[in-house]
Parts: C-alpha cells; sequence; structure tokens
C-alpha cells in the first residue's frame, strides 16, 4: 500500500517539478522583456540567463505538443504488444521505437527530424521514399520460401488469388470516402496484408499517406492472430473446420528450381510493374533451389533482411511524426486497412467453400485455410494450424496453409503491380 | 458514370484487376499442373534405354505418406539407438599396482650437488 503512494508521489512530483521548470522560464522570460534597461543589462548575467534559455528552448520539454504524447503511447503499445504477446517482435519493436524517435518534439531547422532533408533519419527514410527496402525484404522472402507445398498442390493458388478480394474492395471503399485514384490504390493495397508491397506501392502512388498505410498494414499484420479467427468461425462451419487434407507429394528438385523461373517470367510478363518485387522474391528463392549459390542464399535471408528490415521498421515508424500523421486521413486509412484485412480474409475463405463443391473424395480441402490466402506469412498459415488444432488435434494444416499463404505474397504483389500500371 | 459513390473507371480498374491475378494464377497453377506429367514423359523415354537406371529414379519418386515415413523415421531411429559399443557398465577409477611416480621424485632436482 505504502509502495503504491510513494510511486504517486514520485510521479506527482516529476510533473509538479516540469511545470515549475516551464512556469519559472515563462516568468524569466516576461521579466527579461519587462525588466527597465533590460537591453543595457545584458552583460555577463544576461549571458548565462540567456544561455539558460536557449537550452530550455532546445529541450522537448519546451517543444512539446499533446500529440507527440498521443504518438509516443502509441509507440508503446506497439512494443508492450510485441513483448508481452509476442504479436510480431521483429516488425513491432523497431517500428515502436521508430515512432518514439519520430515524437521526441524538437526545434526545427536543426536537420534532427526525419523530414528535414540532411538529416541522418532523411538518408535512412531515402531507401524508404525510393522504394529501394521492400524490394530487399522479399529477395530475404525468397530466399528463405519453400514453395513445395504450393508446387505440389497448385489449385491451392487460387485461395491465394481470391483474398486479394481485400485489396480491391478497401480500393473501391476508399474511392467512395473521397480519396482520388492514386491514394485509394496505395490504401487498397493494405488489404495485401503485406508490409514490402504497402511501402512500394504506396512511395509510388500517395507518398504523403506513406506512414498510415504502412503502420496500418503492420499492425494489422501482427494482429492477425486477433483478426482471423473470428471471421474464420463465421463463416466454416464446424463439420468443414474438421476436414482432414491428404498429405501433399514429394517434389523434386527440378520443379522446385523451376517455379521460380516459369513464376518470374510468367508474372513478370503479365504485370512488368511488379518487377522490383516480384523479380527479387523469385531471384531470391532460385539462389535458394538452385543449390549452388548457399552462401548468396544466406546472407540473403539472414544479414541481408535482418539489416533492412532494421532499417524499414525504425524509419517507418518515425514516420509517424504527429504533426504529419494525426490526421483525419489516417483515422479513415486505420478504418479502412481494419475492414480490409476482414474482407481479404472472408474472401479466401468463401472461394474455399465454393473450391470444395467441384472437388470430390480426399481432394477436399480444409476450408479454413482460404485464411491464409491474405499474404501475411507465415501468422496466417499457423492461425490456421491453430483453429485445426483447436478442432481435431490430429489435424495439422500448417503446410497446406503454406500454399495459400506464399501464392498470397505472388497475388498481392501482381496485383500491386496491377494498380501500379493503371494509376501510375 | 457513378455507381455507389465509385466511378466507373474505379470499377473498371477493380474488376479488371483482380481477375488479371486470378489469370496470373491460373497460368502459373496451369503449368505446374503439367510439369509433373512432362518430367515423366522424359522419364518413360529413359526407361526404354536404361531400364535399371530409371527403377532408382522412379524409386526416388515414389510418394510416401507421412505415417510412413514417421514409421520409417522411428525405425532408423530405433537402429542406430541400439547401435552401441558393449560396456561394462562399471564406471570406476582403475587403481594402478605402481604407486611410483617420479614426478616428485627429489633425486631429479636441480639442487642436487655432488658430494
Amino acid at each position: 500500500m505504502e509502495n503504491k503512494y510513494r510511486k504517486s508521489i514520485v510521479a506527482l512530483a516529476a510533473v509538479v517539478l516540469l511545470l515549475t521548470l516551464q512556469a519559472v522560464f515563462g516568468w524569466v522570460d516576461a521579466w527579461a522583456a519587462d525588466a527597465p534597461g533590460a537591453a543595457a543589462s545584458a552583460g555577463a548575467e544576461g549571458g548565462a540567463l540567456e544561455g539558460l534559455k536557449s537550452f530550455w528552448s532546445f529541450t522537448g520539454f519546451a517543444n512539446f505538443h499533446i500529440s507527440n504524447l498521443v504518438m509516443i503511447v502509441v509507440g508503446l503499445f506497439f512494443i508492450f504488444l510485441a513483448i508481452k504477446y509476442d504479436y510480431e517482435p521483429l516488425l513491432l519493436i523497431p517500428i515502436g521505437t521508430g515512432i518514439l524517435l519520430g515524437n521526441i518534439p524538437f526545434v526545427p531547422g536543426y536537420n534532427v527530424g526525419i523530414y528535414e532533408s540532411g538529416s541522418v533519419m532523411n538518408y535512412l527514410y531515402f531507401g524508404v521514399k525510393q522504394g529501394i527496402y521492400p524490394p530487399l525484404i522479399f529477395l530475404g522472402i525468397g530466399a528463405m520460401t519453400d514453395f513445395s507445398s504450393l508446387i505440389s498442390n497448385p489449385k491451392l493458388m487460387l485461395l491465394g488469388a481470391a483474398a486479394q478480394l481485400g485489396i480491391f474492395a478497401t480500393f473501391l471503399g476508399a474511392s467512395a470516402l473521397g480519396f482520388n485514384p492514386q491514394e485509394a490504390g496505395a490504401i487498397g493495397i493494405i488489404g495485401g496484408a503485406d508490409g514490402p508491397t504497402a511501402i512500394f506501392l504506396s512511395a509510388m502512388l500517395a507518398p504523403h499517406l506513406m506512414g498510415a498505410i504502412a503502420i496500418a498494414a503492420y499492425s494489422y499484420m501482427a494482429l492477425v492472430p486477433v483478426i482471423q479467427p473470428p471471421i474464420i468461425r463465421l463463416i466454416i462451419p464446424k463439420k468443414e473446420r474438421k476436414i482432414k487434407m491428404k498429405p501433399p507429394r514429394a517434389v523434386s528438385k527440378v520443379e522446385k528450381i523451376l517455379f521460380p523461373i516459369i513464376g518470374l517470367l510468367l508474372t513478370l510478363f503479365i504485370a512488368p510493374t511488379a518487377l522490383p518485387l516480384l523479380g527479387m522474391l523469385f531471384f531470391g528463392n532460385i539462389l535458394k533451389e538452385s543449390g549452388v549459390t548457399e552462401r548468396l542464399a544466406d546472407t540473403s535471408r539472414n544479414a541481408l533482411i535482418n539489416i533492412v528490415t532494421i532499417l524499414l521498421g525504425v524509419t517507418v515508424g518515425a514516420s509517424t511524426q504527429a504533426d504529419v500523421f494525426l490526421t483525419i486521413d489516417s483515422l479513415k486509412i486505420f478504418g479502412l486497412g481494419a475492414l480490409s484485412f476482414m474482407v481479404a480474409t472472408a474472401g479466401g475463405l468463401v472461394f474455399a467453400r465454393i473450391m470444395n463443391l467441384f472437388l470430390r473424395g480426399d481432394n477436399k480441402i480444409n476450408p479454413m485455410i482460404g485464411a491464409a490466402g491474405v499474404s501475411a506469412v507465415p501468422d496466417s498459415a499457423r492461425v490456421v494450424q491453430v483453429e485445426g488444432q483447436k478442432n481435431d488435434t490430429s489435424n495439422h494444416l500448417l503446410m497446406h496453409a503454406m500454399a495459400p499463404n506464399v501464392s498470397g505474397v505472388i497475388g498481392s504483389a501482381v496485383g500491386a503491380g496491377i494498380l501500379l500500371s493503371f494509376l501510375l | 458514370m457513378t455507381i455507389l459513390e465509385v466511378s466507373s473507371q474505379t470499377w473498371i480498374i477493380t474488376l479488371v484487376g483482380w481477375s488479371v491475378v486470378f489469370v496470373a494464377l491460373f497460368l502459373l497453377i496451369f503449368i505446374f499442373n503439367n510439369i509433373p506429367k512432362l518430367l515423366k514423359m522424359n522419364f518413360k523415354r529413359e526407361k526404354t534405354a536404361k531400364p535399371q537406371k530409371v527403377q532408382t529414379e522412379t524409386a526416388g519418386d515414389k510418394y510416401i505418406s507421412g505415417d510412413e515415413t514417421a514409421a520409417i523415421a522411428m525405425a532408423i531411429h530405433m537402429f542406430f539407438e541400439e547401435q552401441h559399443d558393449e560396456e561394462s557398465n562399471i564406471i570406476t577409477i582403475k587403481r594402478i599396482e605402481r604407486r611410483y611416480s617420479p614426478w616428485s621424485s627429489k633425486i631429479y632436482g636441480l639442487r642436487n650437488f655432488p658430494n
């Protein structure tokens, strides 16, 4: 009990101290301005006082605004989610810390802020603004992804296409809310549930909305284990949730090598604007599957992707500077983002049930894997596995769910390419 | 023209865009449904020429279910677990009869003065 009071007293004392400091310096300002012969007495005492005043004016306390506090709380919440609930910690810790960095109040004009040209943060942000980081992330994803579940059962790729309903439904929704077509396209890509793709497209189509779009995409990706299960239970009847799928066939090495080569040629001939993303994704996979470039594949899937994730996360977080980020448009984007994840999940699930109408015997699929069509790799596949286990402990759906999951990555990148070619 | 507050151009982008995603992935499905067949065609040709070699290759491609894989893995695991040196299971410090060791012997010391 005593301990509790002690904490409150310390917190109160800190607040009182800060207010006193601000008040004292306020009075000093007023006194310095009003004092008779103030200009004449600008001697040694005045210099010391000026120094103190100048120091105070540079501190975060003097430049503090309530919007900074709001964003700092958001940043702390991200860090809390990552540590306490293990929600995408590799993303939420850098982004959360980036939000803290971006919302420290400072005096503009001294090359500190992320939006001030010449500042260190601005140089790091260049990779986001120019869409450099997302393709590098895709290279790493390609080098760590095993497409064999997809190759062994190619029809599951349709689920990855169906879940892209989220992108296009959000595009319509954003247009209806009054965003221009470019902005609507950039917001729509949140439904692809793919952070790098969202950053890439918004950097090209609507750079001013990129902070909000990236934060929405990454936070909803982290919240996939919260968003998807209720929708799965709503759309898939209990009986269908228990369907066991036949194990995937063994895939030969030749097929594994052919997949990225054919995938690269085919998808990029259809949507060349997706070249930076899909090109790097399939390039990474060729490095992995060729079997002769293990060193390059290893660097891509470990060192490179880790470095880029750090830079991307912290700069995207820092781009949420309160004065730029806290707008009505951001709120709309967050609303549309939540809706897009739900629509994408529902699209995949409904399509899986429709597919089952045409499949016979042991070819039937467990419709829950449709939820993995949103490309949040591998979280949505993990959600499907957990839901499958809840209904039947002997039913392992992870490998099957990985197929629509990785095809969702391809699908959302193709979708981004198409939106670019229409709207750029 | 606007439908549900959205211009017809936006509707066109939506419908065409989603369809193209389907088409792209559908083409991939078509190709990868047929690739195993194409690869098997090659095997058949080889089969007539070198029957012995083909046998081993088809054995490599044979489908094995998860249960069978688990059973094989368990059998191998048990086999290797049992492959162990025969030991007495008596772990003690062996007593050595010859107790003399010259490591601290005074006769090898440097401070031995000649008589």
